[in-house]
């Protein structure tokens, strides 16, 4: 391989890896822009996400095939349960504490992903699970560089969410009043916006995506277990930060830019993969501390 | 409850400083045999602790089956380790305190190494199942066994095999944990003193999931062959990736990815890769039966460390019978003088250190979605 | 919370909170919680009686889990005054744990030292790194702040893991037990009397840091950063201090873990330990003093008497933690200030 040709495959690699970070990176923002919650139990909902594609696919997969078509079928009703489940999880633990603290919900956001996570190790008893598909390892070759046909499948459909997210945010009423009640909640209030049902809306949004994230991902990479979601969860809050927490294309692009920098974090000569994490949270706090709000956030002074 | 025990054992140190020695067990007990069962079921790690402790469990049933050890039963307590040393030393406490008779498992060598002085201090026989830094060594106080070989026996077997297949230039790659970094490390070694070319050495992150930019950085240095140092789950994705990428050459794997789990997860992928193993489960007949019961009891099929961890326990059982006596002392003595073939994993007798005395590796291929014994 | 404490007096403390001026001898915050100075007195006295009594009456199991809840009452405190006190999230914590443990560590078994004098060099090893860490993050507010801290903590534990002078992945380990006039602290009740000393000085610390000046600049900082800087209040300087207080405590508990412990690997160190100590800060009810307290012992408590739950026993705990919160939002025992 030439050295171009590397960068070019690592790109793709960026591309791909960067597509899940956003997705769950999404969920991490706009949950944060509407109650200002870290909300750690997101990557355990994206492991919940893919949990639910698993069972819906073993039920499924025998009428319809354990291809792509199956996949989306079982991703689109992961998204419908898993988004409920968020709205669930904003009701019992999140709502009553809206008015506590803003530190004590972050440790009510904590307990709920050891419960998310703990009830699945009790469910599994700890195994992986193999999410058995018929994907082919196909693809097309470029020269040097090769992308298989999962690959593009994967990018387009994350493409495809994030533009019906965007189209929803700035298109719809719900959309326009879940960005106004990240501004002010207490104004949205006086004017007779249901301040309730938007977080409601919002947690659904951002959980289906994260289920749909953790549905492709345990398709993609073909197998899942329940603490799949620590790591990416991690990583998609970084995304978020490193794009402006509370904003949605700087989610998209933080997720992409982080994806992108550890495909190449791995490249740097001398160095080996064992540092790559360091470099990547190295980038991070050096952009924070030359913009300190990310990329795309808005300065604004808050205090807890 | 809590102040009972405390006054007895204050009795039994006050009676060992009269006797000028240490106290065993008095009273003839009539009750259950108790063993400790050290494993992480909870975290990370839960996967292989549950697993380890479902073998013990396995073990202990054919015991009791048996009509127990010396006329009782055997019952289990398990000390969840969460793959954390203050934790294992929290667990292992409870275990010394409830007096427990012996303790078997030991995952996570880190976790493991600060029990050894729990252990250590109430003599209690501890026979370590899967933890095989080099760095216990040192710290056992002679109550410990190690029945899982070091890496620097893998590592020679390793460097052998690949070199006979004509395999010059090696990737190597660990977890980044004592385990897998350890064996990569030793394995870099020796091929480098062998003669050959190490191209890289990398360290992924346990559940990372992509592992697209390293196998596009290994399919650029194109070595002969990939050495994976860790477990079967991560190692099922890197295969499968390193597949996917185009790289053509030779995958092998440590013993910590002697799963047939590795194949659910690899699937085509891991046709053709070469596994380095005790000669565990399916490779002796004694073996055909533990993983019947295991598969029986679990629904699934047993981890790289069952097969060793069932040994563990059988071994342990053995030494209290040997003993005649669950006298502390008596079994660690009996445990020293093992000699006996008929475990899964192969004769087990130790060395003065407590580690066992033999290595006898061998080469597994894999071939229509299992592990079969490969050509050496 | 306070029954006996009338409403005009609480109304009182509350508009008297936090006037910089306001004259408080260490002690008088700890009369205030328990009322009258007799009762106090007497619970004090009570709690130490226990402390000191302890081990003749517990199980080895009981001394070891005690040990380590009070290991995490320091570990708490030290986090208390950045979180609780300065209002800076942390999610990195472990990071200066970690500094603590290692420096002593590396020191004692790579280059020989006397395990006492080490304790100097990896207190100032842990200032240094607050400082690192305060530095970059003094622009930043609260969330930029929890994801820096939590990159540096993650740095710090992939350094260890990495290095070849901290062990790699396997850590270190035969440190060495402490001798003391000659006497070797190495047995579990040994090391529970250490953290019992450690964990009273940690106390006294805090509350005389609460009272001291510095203690109300972090809480004039925390209430109204740009109104403290108006009144003279070096914001900067401020919040360098809570990072380097709250090192110094992560660092002495990290020293004595290494020692009590014997071995240290990166494990240790890990998100999930910072998150941990974040945890017992905020549950018990951050920035006061006993509810930090009461906090780390839950933590620490909690998963051991679900011990016998096996696979369970963390969502049975995390279930509890849930409930708790969503009972006493601000905490068990919360401070007065909010």
């Amino acid at each position: 391989m030439t050295t171009f040709d590397i960068l070019a495959q690592q790109l793709v690699n960026g591309l791909v890896l960067g597509s899940f970070y956003a997705l769950v990176a999404l969920g991490y923002t706009m949950i944060f822009g509407v109650i200002k919650l870290l909300n750690f139990a997101h990557g355990d909902v994206y492991m919940i996400g893919g949990f639910v594609g698993f069972a819906v696919l073993s039920l499924v997969g025998g009428l319809v095939g354990t291809g792509w078509g199956g996949i989306a079928l079982s991703m689109f009703v992961s998204m419908i349960a898993v988004g409920f489940l968020g709205v669930v999880i904003e009701r019992i633990a999140y709502h009553p504490m809206l008015a506590a603290p803003r530190l004590s919900i972050l440790i009510t956001a904590l307990a709920v992903s050891l419960v998310l996570q703990n009830s699945v190790l009790a469910l599994t008893g700890g195994e992986f699970t193999a999410f058995r598909t018929n994907l082919g390892f196909g693809g097309i070759a470029l020269g040097g560089v090769f992308i298989t046909y999962n690959q593009m499948v994967l990018v387009g459909m994350a493409a495809i969410l994030m533009l019906a997210l965007e189209t929803f945010v700035t298109r719809t009423q719900y959309g326009r009043a879940m960005r106004a009640v990240s501004i002010d909640k207490d104004m949205c209030r006086l004017m007779g916006i249901d301040v309730t049902k938007i977080i409601a809306v919002t947690f659904l949004i951002g959980s289906a995506l994260a289920a749909a994230a953790g549905t492709m991902a345990g398709a993609y990479y073909g197998s899942i277990w329940y603490f799949m979601g620590f790591l990416i969860g991690l990583k998609a809050f970084t995304a978020a930060v490193i794009g402006g927490i509370g904003s949605i294309p700087g989610a998209m692009a933080g997720g992409l830019i982080l994806g992108l920098l550890e495909a190449f974090g791995t490249q740097i000569p001398f160095i080996g993969s064992e540092w790559k994490d360091v470099f990547s949270f190295s980038i991070l706090i050096l952009v924070l501390v030359f913009k300190p709000t990310g990329l795309f956030g808005k300065s604004e002074v808050e205090r807890m | 409850m809590e102040f009972r025990i405390a006054r007895r054992r204050t009795l039994l140190a006050l009676a060992a400083i009269g006797a000028g020695a240490l106290a065993a067990p008095v009273i003839a007990q009539d009750g259950p045999i108790t063993i400790g069962v050290q494993v992480p079921t909870t975290g990370p790690e839960a996967t292989y602790g549950n697993d380890m402790l479902n073998a013990v469990k396995v073990a202990v049933e054919e015991i009791n089956g048996d009509g127990g050890l010396l006329g009782r039963q055997v019952e289990l307590a398990v000390g969840d380790s969460a793959c954390d040393p203050q934790a294992s030393v929290n667990a292992a406490s409870k275990l010394a305190s409830q007096e427990v008779d012996g303790v078997v498992g030991g995952y996570c060598s880190g976790a493991t190494l600060p029990t050894l002085k729990v252990y250590g201090d109430a003599n209690i026989p501890f026979v370590i199942t899967a933890s095989n830094s080099t760095k216990l060594i040192p710290a056992n106080p002679g109550n410990a066994f190690m029945i899982n070989s070091t890496g620097a026996d893998q590592s020679t077997k390793v460097v052998d095999f690949l070199s006979g297949k004509g395999v010059e230039t090696l990737a190597i790659v660990d977890q980044g944990d004592a385990y897998s970094q350890d064996l990569a490390n030793l394995t870099a070694e020796r091929w480098k003193e062998a003669g050959h070319e190490v191209v890289a050495t990398e360290t992924v992150n346990k559940g990372e999931q992509d592992y697209s930019a390293l196998t596009t950085k290994i399919r650029s240095l194109n070595p002969d062959a990939v050495l994976w140092t860790a477990y079967y789950a991560d190692g099922g994705l890197l295969i499968r990736q390193l597949r996917q990428s185009g790289y053509q050459g030779v995958i092998a794997v440590g013993d910590g990815s002697n799963s047939p789990k590795l194949f659910e997860i690899a699937g085509q992928a891991a046709e053709g890769v070469f596994g380095f193993s005790n000669p565990t489960a399916e490779f002796l007949p004694a073996a055909a039966s533990f993983i019947e019961s295991y598969k029986a009891a679990n629904d699934n099929a047993p981890g790289p460390y069952a097969p060793l961890t069932y040994d563990g326990m059988k071994l342990l059982a053995w030494a209290i019978d040997k003993a005649g006596t669950t006298d502390h002392a008596a079994v660690i003595e009996a445990l020293a003088s093992a000699d006996q073939a008929e475990w899964l994993s192969g004769p087990i007798s130790f060395t003065d250190e407590n580690t066992l005395a033999r290595s006898n590796f061998i080469v597994l291929e894999g071939k229509d979605g299992a592990w079969t014994r490969a050509a050496e | 919370m306070l029954p006996f404490k009338t409403a005009a007096r609480r109304a009182e403390a509350q508009d008297n909170d936090p006037a910089p001026a306001r004259p408080l001898a260490g002690i008088t915050q700890l009369q205030q919680w328990f009322g009258r100075p007799a009762t106090f007195r007497g619970a004090m006295a009570g709690i130490v009686l226990l402390l000191i009594l302890g081990p003749f009456v517990f199980s080895q199991y009981i001394t070891v889990i005690m040990t380590n809840a009070l290991l995490y009452v320091v570990l708490c405190l030290g986090l208390n005054v950045v979180v609780g006190k300065a209002g800076l999230l942390d999610l990195g914590y472990a990071a200066f744990f970690a500094v603590g443990a290692y420096t002593t560590g590396i020191l004692t078994l790579q280059f020989g030292w006397n395990f006492w004098a080490s304790i100097p060099v990896a207190l100032v090893a842990a200032a240094i790194s607050g400082v690192i860490i305060g530095g970059p993050t003094l622009r930043l507010r609260s969330d930029y702040l929890a994801i820096v801290t939590l990159g540096f903590g993650e740095i710090v534990r992939f350094s260890a893991r990495n290095l070849e002078i901290t062990g790699a992945a396997s850590g270190l380990s035969g440190i060495q037990q402490p001798r003391l006039f000659g006497w070797t602290i190495d047995s579990a009740v040994d090391f529970y009397y250490v953290f019992v000393v450690l964990a009273i000085g940690a106390v006294i610390a805090s509350i005389r840091l609460s009272d001291s000046r510095i203690g109300r600049a972090w809480l004039y900082v925390r209430h109204d950063e740009d109104a403290a800087e108006a009144m003279g209040i070096n914001r900067v300087a401020v919040k360098l201090a809570a990072y380097v207080t709250g090192a110094i405590y992560g660092a002495i508990g990290g020293i004595f873990f290494a020692v009590n412990l014997g071995a240290i690997s990166p494990e240790s160190f890990s998100f999930e330990q910072s998150v941990l100590i974040l945890m017992a800060v905020i549950l018990g009810g951050m920035g006061k003093i006993p509810g930090v307290i009461l906090g780390a012992f839950i933590i620490v408590l909690g998963p051991e008497l679900l011990r016998d739950l096996g696979e369970l026993r963390l969502l049975v705990f995390a279930i509890g933690l849930l409930l708790i919160m969503l009972f006493r939002p601000s905490g068990i025992w919360p401070g007065r200030t909010q």
